[in-house]
């Protein structure tokens, strides 16, 4: 009890913080958001209108949360595809001099700004970028393929090598909780190496997958950048179409679109909880 | 709530310190010397000058100090008119900053919401030089006070790739099947919604009164016509932003899009054949205007502010940023002030620029409008044509 005391106490500077950069602007901007639009003052003024979350149904706007949502979701996915072999590559295969190496290389990424690490990919992907350049030299094609930037496929692409890192750490850390006497039991039985993962392995680091996949799916719903940079014309994210709505003063709208945003991640991540059982990542083994 | 301190007590010390943290730079200081066409007597004074990162001139704005006494702080504003205008009304913006420079459209309405306060342009002796029909852009006047001055002009059209299309005289090349997937436009609705109503007026006898601000009929008829057009795939991208433009041109990811006169110019350093179309449909004019903020007013900074604007008219400005931007203060002191220090300056470059920027607007020009009457729906248009 005393130790859950001291524990308590020595966290309350982090838990005031977050409450004070975190949980207070979202609560404001949620109540904000039923206000309505003062001309006189330039402002919001107190009001009890639903009219901003009516508006989200206007002009397509739905359809962004939702294919904001369908990008993130499938970023997610594939960084967990991508990034599940090497986390077990790093941790039940690498040696520790070598996990640390990939782990270092995992966050490579990161030393650079994500402007130019998102720009980066258009010198990759274009007309004249690398991937092309080589497909015209060696014959595949005659002509660059145009579908490599400025589309989905780029969203996804640079999305992916953003945001990574994030599946591959909670799945380690998901992994070292992984008894070894399992695996070694399942093979000394006859088990398959397809058998032991999706028997023992995987339902064992459920959480780690879904805690990898809340952080790339938080991420990329918040992200603008690579869809502005590698999307298509005027290809949208929740994130754009807030700041679009911004530079036209419409306040009241973009406090809606938090707030159903907020909403809806906040639903996901207890109904994930739920399912995956996102909290026994911190159990002890 | 947000709103502008009334109090004012926010004095200009703090401000300098809120200035300083902020990690704006001020402006160092140096020997009085009065410049060649100022005829103001210059008592100087600390300016706040928060404007478009283009406008910056860097070290350089020591010569204001020189020139006239004026400790200049530059503060990039963001450009983006929708933020400025909201934190200038009920943000912070006016208890921090002096004077604005910003893209025209906005001054009514900041006038209206009094957040600026007019020019008295006899305090301002170098403004007489200043080309009339800058004087006459529409958006500087509200009831008959003059809230805005042309601080820095230029003109827009299309950046395309004389090799591969000859010679482009219409806006109509965005919007051509045969380059379908081969053009682009701003992501902004505020150029790309006026260059299309400038194209279906000019050239497809639409009946639009003025490109710069559509009515509600107006901007329908033209954002149909560009989401009849992004459906179609004819646009690769829609570009944001100097690396993204320079890109898209330098890597020959399209051949024609509209857009800034820089990116022709740096396209041809990489040795592409690039040229600035002389549409016949006209040019998109642009203005970024200098405002005089309320707070400035209040805190006593008012003749300060007029000495800024004088020294802005004064020549040595002009000509830098012509040199460094290829924009131009619409006034004859530029090419003057720079034949006069040619030994420091490159005044034949100068000329050119300031000539070449004039004769654009010789013919038609529409004005670029950041707030036009309808400005909200054509954000709702703008999200259409986005979701279509």
């Amino acid at each position: 009890m005393f130790q859950i005391k001291r524990g308590l106490s020595l966290a309350i500077p982090a838990f005031l913080l977050l409450a004070i950069v975190g949980f207070i602007p979202l609560l404001i901007i949620l109540y904000w958001s039923f206000w309505a639009w003062d001309p006189s003052t330039y402002w919001i003024k107190p009001d009890l209108s639903f009219d901003a979350y009516l508006a989200i149904g206007e002009v397509g706007r739905w359809t962004v949360l939702l294919s904001t949502f369908g990008k993130a979701f499938f970023a997610a996915i594939l960084c967990l595809l991508v990034g599940y072999p090497a986390a077990m590559a790093i941790h039940f295969v690498a040696t520790s001099r070598w996990a640390f190496i990939l782990m270092a290389l995992f966050t490579i990424p990161f030393f650079m700004s994500y402007l130019i690490r998102a720009f980066s990919w258009r010198l990759v992907l274009g007309r004249k970028g690398l991937i092309n350049n080589f497909l015209v030299d060696i014959g595949i094609v005659d002509q660059p393929i145009d579908w490599l930037l400025f589309s989905d496929f780029a969203v996804m692409v640079g999305l992916v090598a953003s945001y990574l890192p994030f599946v591959i750490f909670p799945l380690i850390l998901s992994m070292q909780r992984v008894e070894p006497n399992f695996i070694a039991a399942s093979q000394d039985l006859g088990a398959s190496f397809l058998r032991t993962l999706f028997t023992i392995i995987i339902p064992l680091t459920k959480p780690g997958i879904f805690a990898g996949f809340l952080f790339v799916f938080v991420m990329s719903s918040g992200s603008s950048t690579e869809v502005k940079m590698l999307g298509g014309a005027g290809e949208s994210m929740i994130s754009i179409m807030i700041n679009d709505v911004m530079r036209v003063v419409n306040f009241p709208l973009a406090f809606a679109i938090s707030g159903v945003t907020i909403v809806l991640l906040l639903g996901i991540i207890i109904v994930g909880n739920r399912v995956f059982g996102l909290t026994k990542l911190f159990e002890d083994v | 709530m947000i709103r502008r301190p009334t109090n004012h007590l926010l004095s200009n010390m703090n401000r300098r310190k809120m200035l300083k943290l902020s990690g704006a730079t001020a402006a160092g200081l140096g020997a009085n010397m009065m410049m060649p066409n100022s005829a103001y007597a210059a008592d100087g004074g600390d300016i706040a000058f928060w404007g478009t990162g283009t406008l910056d001139i860097g070290d350089m704005w020591d010569q204001a100090n020189k020139d006239a006494g004026l400790n200049v702080s530059f503060i990039d504003n963001g450009n983006d008119p929708g933020p400025i205008v909201a934190r200038l009304v009920a943000g912070n913006a006016n208890a921090i900053y002096d004077v604005s420079g910003l893209q025209g459209g906005a001054e009514r309405e900041l006038a209206q919401q009094g957040a600026i306060a007019p020019w008295d342009v006899s305090k301002i002796p170098n403004y007489d030089k200043v080309w009339q029909w800058a004087k006459d852009i529409p958006f500087l006047y509200n009831e008959g006070k003059q809230y805005g001055l042309p601080g820095v002009v230029n003109a827009d059209s299309i950046i395309y790739r004389k090799d591969k299309l000859g010679i482009v005289d219409s806006y109509g090349v965005i919007f051509d099947k045969k380059l379908k997937g081969r053009v682009a436009m701003e992501d902004a609705w505020i150029n790309s919604a006026i260059f299309t109503a400038m194209y279906l007026k000019e050239s497809e006898n639409a009946d639009i009164k003025e490109p710069g601000n559509l009515s509600e009929s107006e901007l329908g008829l033209v954002m149909e016509f560009l989401i009849k057009h992004k459906v179609d795939g004819q646009f690769r991208t829609f570009w944001n932003g100097w690396e993204q433009g320079v890109q898209l041109i330098a890597d020959e990811e399209v051949d024609a899009m509209t857009g800034w006169e820089p990116i022709v110019l740096e396209g041809q350093k990489r040795g592409l054949d690039v040229a600035y179309a002389e549409p016949i449909e006209g040019y998109e004019g642009w203005g970024n205007n200098l405002l005089l903020h309320s707070g400035a007013v209040e805190r006593g900074l008012s003749d300060a502010a007029h000495e800024f604007a004088n020294w802005i008219y004064g020549g040595f400005y002009g000509a830098q940023l012509s040199l460094s931007r290829g924009y131009v203060v619409p006034s004859d002191l530029n090419v003057e002030y720079a034949k006069a220090h040619s030994d420091i300056i490159n005044a034949d470059k100068v000329a050119e620029v300031t000539e070449h920027v004039r004769n654009k607007f010789s013919g038609k020009i529409y004005w670029q409008n950041t707030r036009p009457d309808n400005f909200q729906l054509y954000e709702q248009w703008w999200q259409r044509l986005r979701n279509a």
